[in-house]
């Protein structure tokens, strides 16, 4: 019914040939990558956003404008444009600011989330810099019909709302989730006595996926609506009056053929997103930005014989992009990638993957990735990776009024990293080492009128640790779990030598979970270390250590299995900020109540 | 089990990195006596933080940043915009946290705050017992901007004074205020007078677009316009006004090109100082064209002159501390190089 398990390598899951991921490359072809597999059942915890869940299940840095306002991410210490999120293999970082704001992100309807740690610009485009994340639906053809129902409530007038509906044959197969919550979101400032003003916030996410499975190829369809409707909180120093609004909507169909040697998999997708600021929410007045992608894309397999399995895929991209400051837009944008896998042996493998893009107004980097796998023995694999990577200017970047520069040229990044990985019986042991050096990013600053614009001007050189361990062990009806994650980043800019602004030299989380009988109880802990907010490191926040304890308990009615979890997030009331002046939430519960039928 | 061992010994090591970071570098500074000597606003980072104030005396041999806050062991604020003086007093205006916070002017001692009545305040000015705010209201309605009036006896705002959109700098001559309408977030072109007998709008006067600063240089007005910029689509030209104070009359204009969009109007003797493409440029009063050679380089966020120096600030990155340079006019050399907090968007003189 749970999985306790923490964070599942994906080398030892084993997949059923029913069950089909619909971004097949993410696995095939990064054997030389680090992959995290968030469960469902930590996902569960964490039904709010993607914020909450990776802030306290991964290595990255998340930087909240308060509690479930803009978050953006720091991975490996590069910028929030630089981790790329992938939603079924398709890239869905907005194109206006180049970044996925993780408080839009409803984590109920997915499958999982893998984290990939690295340069993935060669196969996933732009962005794909400190890593990327991917939200998986995958579609089982196996007989199923179920439904779920998760309700929550939380403080704070907190309510939420996850209906989920299974219906599957071996041919068919449809799944939709309706997700829904509220919070007026008005927590106290530890110590401060005074609340989060301005903070309420509403998000309703719709996902349908759909398949069919013929004799030797099956078309999948996915489809995802989110809208949310955010006022923007204040800070210590202010009250704020603005309100935020987005809606995305994202259709994806995967028509895949399979025969012997060869392997063709075609693709159409649309993404839209929306947004709209209200500078004064009592006002009518709004600016807003809104962009439609269409992507076309063609992938061929083929195996030459049993070692050796070369990919080609043409990638087509058109996206038009409007708004309030940036007028109306357009790129279209040709990738051509090629990849090349060979099994060396039974232990050995490797994979070459090589990108050109065309079309672009401006320079189009060769982009090229190298990462292999080495299983020295039953308990010790090497993996390594090298690999050059791009972010390309957004629209807000090359034509926001004013300042905009349509002369800048895509972020670039060559970076490599080492990673060991122990398998023992109870007992895994992740340690990595990466390095990356990136070149022309673009910040804004002023120019001689005061005018901010977009320059490529910074330089830096990012190097660090990452260790993971995980060990489970079961005593009759006692299973424990433990998993902890630490991460060293040293992220400077190379001519200052100063270390970047909201990267942390240490992140550690941790989870203890302990199963008997039909409960299960749990304990989250994050260890943020400080972190600067001035480039010339003269200020910055204290490290913080939050912990969040929960216990969840198992039951029948009559046939229907039911699940009450209750929740403390930051037990110990601590005052914390993740970005200057914006105190997170104290003290707080969730309860929630899960009926299965 | 000596695995479990091991694991809680790495969980240890872990924990034990969470107790040795913490650092303490702030160490509060003697709190000193800030007469003589320069106050700098700094506006700090736009979104979250706090600003501050510098104090440098006259002599350079003390500098104290964060003076309001360690003196009173408050945040001053998001967005410091400037600070008005009367008597002993100063008004600290703090923009975005839509407040005044009002000091003795020697010790910083916070007085009392006031809040009722701004919004997006801007400048202050007194004039006999009453002070003058400039005030933007709504960013985004440009017809709500206003003149809050502030009794300095009781400390609040008694009235308010409709004006034209965008209203900035103050300058009072012979109990006569004169409001440049800088336009706010756009761009306005006009000077509002106002009749501090009665606290009336008397008159408007046209000037350039986007007037930014004003000096008083022998009874006359000198108005600096900046011009439209580039990209608001109608670009138009800087301008320096000569207003004789007597009829409100504009006597003398000096075009720049059109692309050219000076700021940082300020006088030095008989030279009017100010900001342009990368340098500072110095006219003498007297001279009736622009002058074509720069006495020092450099792009400034504040700039002000005082008995034959230039307090010019630069806000780098805006992400870090800036500084304040001094230049001593009579040879346009620097005299100093100072830190002051982030973004330094005011120079005042405390003497």
């Amino acid at each position: 019914m749970c999985s306790a398990s923490l964070c599942a390598q994906l080398d030892s899951i084993q997949y059923l040939n029913e069950i089909v991921l619909v971004d097949s490359k993410l696995e095939e072809f990064s054997e030389g990558y680090t992959l995290t597999k968030i469960s469902d059942t930590l996902v569960s915890r964490n039904p709010v956003s993607l914020s909450d869940l990776l802030n306290f299940n991964s290595n990255i840095y998340i930087k909240e404008n308060g509690y479930g306002m803009v978050a953006s991410p720091s991975f490996r210490g590069t910028n929030a444009s630089q981790t790329a999120v992938i939603w079924n293999g398709i890239p869905i970082n907005s194109n206006l600011t180049g970044q996925t704001d993780f408080n839009t992100i409803a984590t109920a309807s997915l499958t999982n989330v893998i984290i990939r740690s690295g340069g993935g610009s060669s196969q996933y485009g732009s962005g794909a810099v400190g890593g990327s994340i991917h939200l998986n639906n995958t579609i089982e053809f196996t007989e199923n019909s179920s439904n779920e129902l998760t309700i929550y409530y939380g403080s704070y007038a907190s309510v939420g709302a996850i209906f989920k509906r299974k219906i599957a044959t071996e041919k068919k197969y449809l799944d939709m989730a309706f997700d829904f919550i509220s919070s007026d979101n008005d927590y106290e400032y530890v110590g401060l006595n005074r609340k989060n003003n301005n903070g309420e916030f509403n998000k309703l996410n719709i996902s349908m996926n759909g398949g069919l499975r013929l004799n030797n190829s099956s078309l999948i369809w996915n489809s995802n609506y989110f809208s949310g409707s955010r006022n923007l909180s204040g800070t210590i120093t202010t009250l704020n009056k603005d309100s935020y609004k987005d809606e995305t909507f994202r259709n994806l169909l995967t028509w895949n053929s399979t025969s012997k040697k060869w392997n063709n998999t075609i693709k159409g997708a649309h993404i839209f997103e929306k947004y709209q600021y209200y500078p004064n929410r009592e006002n009518v007045l709004y600016f807003e930005g809104k962009s439609n992608t269409i992507i076309g894309d063609y992938q061929l397999e083929y195996n030459i014989n049993e070692k050796i399995m070369v990919s080609s895929i043409l990638n087509l991209t058109h996206i038009k992009a409007e708004g309030s400051n940036i007028g109306d837009e357009s790129r279209n944008t040709l990738a051509a990638i090629f990849i090349w896998k060979q099994l060396v042996s039974d232990q050995l493998s490797y994979n070459i993957n090589i990108r050109q893009e065309f079309f672009n107004d401006f320079e189009n980097p060769l982009i090229v990735s190298v990462d292999t796998k080495y299983k020295i023995n039953q308990w010790y694999s090497l993996k390594a990776n090298a690999s050059k990577n791009y972010r390309v200017p957004t629209f807000n970047d090359l034509y926001w009024n004013s300042g905009g520069n349509v002369d800048l040229k895509p972020e670039i990044s060559y970076q490599g990293a080492i990673s060991n990985e122990f398998y023992f019986k109870n007992f895994f042991l992740n340690v990595n080492l990466f390095y990356i050096n990136s070149k022309n990013l673009i910040s804004w600053q002023p120019d001689m009128n005061g005018i901010f614009s977009p320059i490529n001007v910074s330089e830096t050189e990012n190097i660090g640790l990452e260790m993971g361990v995980n060990f489970s062990k079961s005593i009759q009806e006692n299973m424990f779990n433990i998993g902890i994650d630490y991460a060293y980043t040293s992220a400077k800019n190379i001519e200052t030598g100063k270390q970047l602004i909201y990267v942390p030299y240490h992140k550690v989380t941790g989870t203890i979970d302990y199963r008997i009988q039909r409960f299960n109880a749990y304990y989250q802990q994050l260890f943020n270390g400080k972190v600067f907010t001035t480039t010339d490191n003269s200020t910055y926040l204290d490290s913080y250590l939050v912990s969040n304890i929960g216990l969840d308990y198992f039951f029948l009615y009559k046939t229907m299995p039911i699940k009450i979890g209750f929740k403390i997030n930051n037990i110990l009331n601590k005052y914390y900020e993740n970005v200057a002046y914006r105190p997170m939430p104290n003290r707080n519960i969730l309860t929630t109540i899960t009926f299965k039928f | 089990m000596k695995t479990l061992k091991n694991l809680i010994y790495l969980l240890i090591v872990f924990l034990f990195i969470t107790s040795c970071s913490s650092d303490d570098e702030t160490v509060p500074a003697p709190l000193g006596d800030y007469v003589n000597g320069i106050l700098i606003t700094n506006e700090g980072p736009f979104q979250n933080g706090t600003g501050t104030i510098t104090y440098v005396s006259n002599d350079y041999t003390t500098i104290e940043q964060q003076v309001f806050n360690q003196v009173n062991s408050a945040d001053l604020g998001s967005i410091v915009q400037s600070i008005g003086f009367n008597d002993e007093v100063a008004y600290l205006v703090v923009n975005n946290s839509n407040k005044i916070e009002v000091v003795n002017r020697y010790s910083f001692e916070s007085i009392v705050s006031i809040t009722d009545g701004l919004m997006n305040p801007r400048y202050f000015i007194s004039s006999g017992t009453n002070g003058y705010v400039t005030n933007w209201g709504d960013p985004f309605d440009n017809t709500d901007d206003y003149i809050a009036v502030i009794d300095l006896l009781s400390q609040t705002i008694t009235s308010t004074i409709p004006v034209a959109f965008g209203p900035e700098k103050l300058i009072l001559i012979n109990n006569v205020l004169y409001v440049a309408h800088q336009g706010g977030y756009g761009q306005n072109n006009i000077l509002s007078v106002i009749d501090t007998s009665n606290n009336t709008l008397a008159s408007t006067i046209e000037v350039g677009d986007v007037p930014n600063s004003m000096v008083v240089l022998d009874n006359n007005l000198w108005v600096l316009c900046g011009g439209n910029p580039d990209y608001t689509g109608n670009e138009t030209n800087g301008k320096l006004l000569k207003i004789d104070v007597s009829d409100n009359s504009v006597i003398q204009v000096f075009d720049f090109l059109t692309s050219d969009h000076p700021k940082h109007l300020s006088a030095d003797g008989s030279h009017l100082i100010y900001n342009l493409n990368g340098v500072v440029y110095s006219k003498d009063e007297a001279d009736i064209s622009l002058p074509q050679e720069s006495i020092i380089s450099g792009t400034f966020y504040a700039m002000t002159t005082k008995d034959g120096k230039l307090y010019a600030t630069d806000a780098g990155d805006f992400a870090s501390n800036g500084t304040l340079k001094i230049v001593d006019l009579s040879t346009n050399s620097e005299i100093q190089s100072i830190q002051t907090g982030i973004i330094p968007g005011g120079v005042y003189f405390n003497d």
